[in-house]
């Protein structure tokens, strides 16, 4: 398992994301990458029912992790399960609700350089886009603070000053044996961002 | 009693006490812890009398009493009676009051029946009747008749009982069928339908899915059996196999070189020699069993030839009829063939030799779709209502350990029947390869001893041997290597540890061999010269000296025997053998020295150096010539 690290990537004004996105894939393969398939991150949300404090349940799903389902509680509490975990979900309608209209999900293109899995993707929350994630895999370590620097060049060179310090949700786990639930958690940290900014976008009107 | 004597003496020294005891008439009884002596108390007069009176044997006294007449009897009984009443309350005389008392009823009783006998007043002695004559000899001889006529019944009845059962046993009745039917139900499945009852052939309940299955019918040979035929040894109970599983199957696995390379389209479609046939006369389990094997052998080649058709191998497979052939390596091809001998083709004649059936991989063409079957039926837990079945630990887990696209891709790989039996084949030609490789050079060459032990330790898809190279006599310097023989390649393990893979070509071996012998002689000498004493100047096992050699490297050493002045080079290399030079250094002119030159063996650097020829020195081997050169060297110099 290797380490990962996501960023989101600001886009500038004036340009559209699917330009952006184009730029950044154009760049990674000016550094040397390969195309390998396409990627896709997604996140459900439910809200508990007849509770005094609502507790939410985020489920996710990665296409690099075909066989799982990620369940993260507010608290960090991550749970990986396998794929039936879905339909354990539905049985528990009466106690879970989805919350309409809070799929965010995260696609694009996957990039392979020796070491390395790059990935572009549009966020679109709702069917508009509302974001660029960008995350760099380095598949042989294991322990972030180790490869920290190396993925710091390679994410200076792609993205610039925007990974001048690991992401916040990895920066308590640098010594610790790296899992894929903290990439999910990385993940998860961005989509609240981009839904807390639309939904502070929207009352404007 | 103890009296002291005061022994005076007229000397004015004190007297000394002398004790003088009586011996102790009381025996003691006990000591205490004080020292004094308890004695047992001795007996008073009255005790000691009834210990006497203990001692008189009254009932000898009675016996020898009952001859005399009874006037003396009386008197006695007078005596007798004034004793007893003596000392009534003392308990030690109680007993002997009692046996007074016992005597004294004896002698009345019969001092009475004396009475009766003699006066004949009131009773007399009347002699008993004796018995009854013997019955007559007629009545006896009846009652005997009728005792044996009782026990002949019950003979008989235990006779007929057992002339029952064993008519059972044998005849040719209904009762037979059944109980042939209740043998051939503890075998096979059977299920009646409308009048006929069926059975089952398939290895369907055994995992098999297999299109084609296999229903026998169960019929009664009494109802076909012609009059006046002899029914001894037919049972009443015969079955009627699918007219497809008649007939003799097996599944022949060869492996043969082929010199051409690819000759697949040379395969001529075989039938075996005369199998043994099925004849109708046969036990009914007999001919199921070669039914059930028909159809196994049939599964079995329709999987591996659906296999050969639709995986994309390395190496393609050719399908022809009911052969298959593979080539294993370049020149050596896996054929199988699905031999079935129905009974009515014509006999053709194979000559035996030609036929080399490998035995031990058709035996694991079995084994594997056995394996086929017990995991389609087997799996593993646990069995959940609502998930999916049969995914194996690895693929459970796969999802909460977040395994990668990779992870799952390399799991779900499976290899088919007929890529295991290709493995297991390769290997099988790998290894006979290697040890007749092994055994060639064991046996041709004489210089180095090869030494081959194979491990017992191995499966049908790896095995190892151990190669130790001696010289004889010098068994201490031995160069030992480790072959492991997998797949398609070999890997070695070399005396310092280090491995190298070998391809599974023939001549690659022998040459790695050939050069592993050359590095082992140039061991050999160095070694020698701890022996006599000689110093090691170099020993390179890869040197660049000489010329290119086709295939591996030239090892050589160089000594100097220990005065100095006589150079040793021994140079061995595979393809151009071992050469062994010797430079002789003259001590004696140096007259021009510069004071630069510390040691006199400075001065002597150059020099030609001479050959040697080796077949012409005297020893056994290679090392043993070298020893007694470097033996006679060191003298000479």
């Amino acid at each position: 398992m290797g380490v990962s690290c996501v960023y989101s990537y600001p886009v500038p004004e004036g340009r559209s994301g699917a330009q952006v996105v184009d730029l950044l894939q154009k760049q990674v393969e000016m550094l040397g990458g390969i195309k390998a398939g396409t990627f896709l991150v997604d996140c459900e949300t439910y809200q508990s029912v007849m509770l005094n404090t609502p507790k939410t349940l985020h489920i996710l799903h990665n296409s690099e992790h075909p066989a799982s389902c990620f369940a993260i509680l507010d608290s960090g509490a991550t749970l990986v399960a396998d794929t039936l975990f879905n339909g354990l979900m539905s049985n528990l309608k009466n106690y879970y609700q989805a919350r309409k209209g809070a799929k965010i999900e995260s696609k694009g293109q996957r990039f392979q350089l020796s070491d390395f899995i790059l990935k572009v993707g549009s966020v679109s929350l709702a069917g508009s886009m509302k974001g660029i994630l960008v995350e760099v895999e380095y598949c042989p370590s294991a322990i972030a603070a180790d490869c920290w620097n190396l993925m710091k060049e390679l994410l200076q060179s792609l993205i610039g000053g925007v990974a001048e310090s690991p992401p916040r949700s990895l920066k308590p786990k640098m010594e610790e044996v790296y899992t894929p639930a903290t990439t999910m958690l990385q993940y998860l940290n961005h989509f609240n961002n981009f839904r807390t900014a639309a939904a502070m976008s929207q009352p404007a009107r | 009693m103890e009296v002291y004597y005061q022994v005076l003496t007229t000397m004015a020294a004190p007297s000394v006490n002398v004790c003088v005891e009586a011996a102790i008439e009381n025996p003691i009884q006990e000591i205490r812890y004080d020292g004094q002596e308890i004695h047992v108390t001795p007996l008073s007069m009255s005790e000691n009398l009834s210990k006497l009176a203990h001692k008189i044997n009254f009932f000898k006294d009675e016996s020898e009493e009952k001859g005399k007449p009874t006037s003396e009897g009386e008197r006695e009984t007078d005596e007798e009676k004034v004793l007893a009443p003596f000392q009534p309350s003392l308990w030690p005389w109680d007993s002997v009051r009692n046996k007074l008392k016992s005597a004294l009823t004896e002698i009345s009783v019969l001092y009475d029946v004396l009475n009766i006998v003699k006066e004949k007043h009131y009773m007399v002695t009347d002699p008993v009747s004796q018995e009854a004559p013997e019955l007559k000899a007629p009545l006896q001889m009846i009652a005997k008749k009728k005792s044996l006529v009782i026990v002949c019944q019950i003979l008989n009845t235990g006779s007929d009982r057992l002339k029952r059962v064993q008519a059972e046993m044998g005849s040719n009745t209904p009762d037979n069928f059944l109980w042939e039917l209740l043998q051939l139900r503890k075998h096979w499945r059977l299920k009646k339908v409308h009048n006929t009852i069926l059975g089952e052939l398939s290895y369907k309940s055994a995992g098999s899915r297999f299109w084609q299955g296999g229903t026998f019918e169960v019929l009664k040979t009494s109802d076909l059996t012609a009059d006046g035929e002899a029914t001894n040894k037919k049972a009443s109970l015969d079955v009627s196999i699918p007219s497809e599983l008649e007939g003799v199957a097996y599944i022949q696995v060869e492996v043969k070189s082929v010199p051409d390379l690819m000759d697949l389209t040379s395969a001529t479609l075989k039938m075996p020699a005369s199998l043994g046939a099925v004849s109708p006369d046969a036990y009914w389990q007999q001919k199921l069993e070669t039914a059930h094997n028909v159809l196994f052998c049939k599964e079995l080649f329709a999987q591996l030839a659906r296999e050969a058709v639709q995986v994309k191998g390395s190496t393609p497979h050719m399908v022809v009829g009911n052969q298959i052939l593979t080539n294993v390596f370049p020149g050596i091809q896996l054929s199988i063939v699905l031999c079935h001998y129905t009974g009515k083709e014509k006999k053709v004649n194979l000559s035996p030799p030609k036929l080399d059936h490998n035995h031990v991989l058709e035996h694991s063409l079995h084994q594997l779709l056995r394996k086929v079957h017990s995991n389609n039926l087997n799996t593993s837990p646990p069995h959940p209502a609502n998930a999916m079945l049969g995914m194996t630990k690895r693929r459970r887990l796969a999802g909460p350990e977040a395994y990668s696209r990779q992870d799952l891709l390399q799991m779900a790989h499976s290899e088919s029947m007929l890529e295991q039996i290709l493995k297991q084949t390769k290997h099988a030609v790998l290894r006979l390869r290697s040890m007749h490789v092994i055994d060639q050079l064991a046996s041709s060459l004489q210089d180095p001893l090869l030494c081959a032990h194979w491990s017992c330790l191995n499966n049908s898809l790896e095995s190892s041997v151990r190669v130790s190279i001696t010289s004889y006599c010098y068994e201490t310097n031995r160069t030992p290597l480790i072959l492991i023989i997998g797949i398609d390649t070999i890997r070695v393990v070399v005396k310092e540890g280090r491995t190298c893979v070998l391809s599974f070509e023939e001549n690659e071996l022998r040459d790695f061999l050939q050069w592993q012998i050359c590095q082992h002689h140039a061991q050999s000498v160095q070694s020698l010269a701890k022996l006599h004493g000689w110093q090691v100047l170099s020993g390179i096992v890869s040197s660049g000296h000489g010329d290119i050699e086709p295939y591996g490297t030239t090892s050589t050493v160089m000594l100097a025997s220990p005065k100095g002045n006589i150079i040793l080079a021994f140079h061995s290399s595979p393809v151009s053998g071992s050469r062994l030079s010797v430079k002789k250094v003259n001590t004696t002119k140096e007259s021009n020295i510069s004071p630069a030159v510390t040691a006199s063996k400075w001065a002597s650097l150059a020099g030609e150096f001479k050959e040697v020829n080796l077949s012409r020195l005297e020893g056994r081997n290679l090392v043993g010539k070298v020893d007694m050169l470097m033996a006679r060297l060191t003298v000479m110099s």
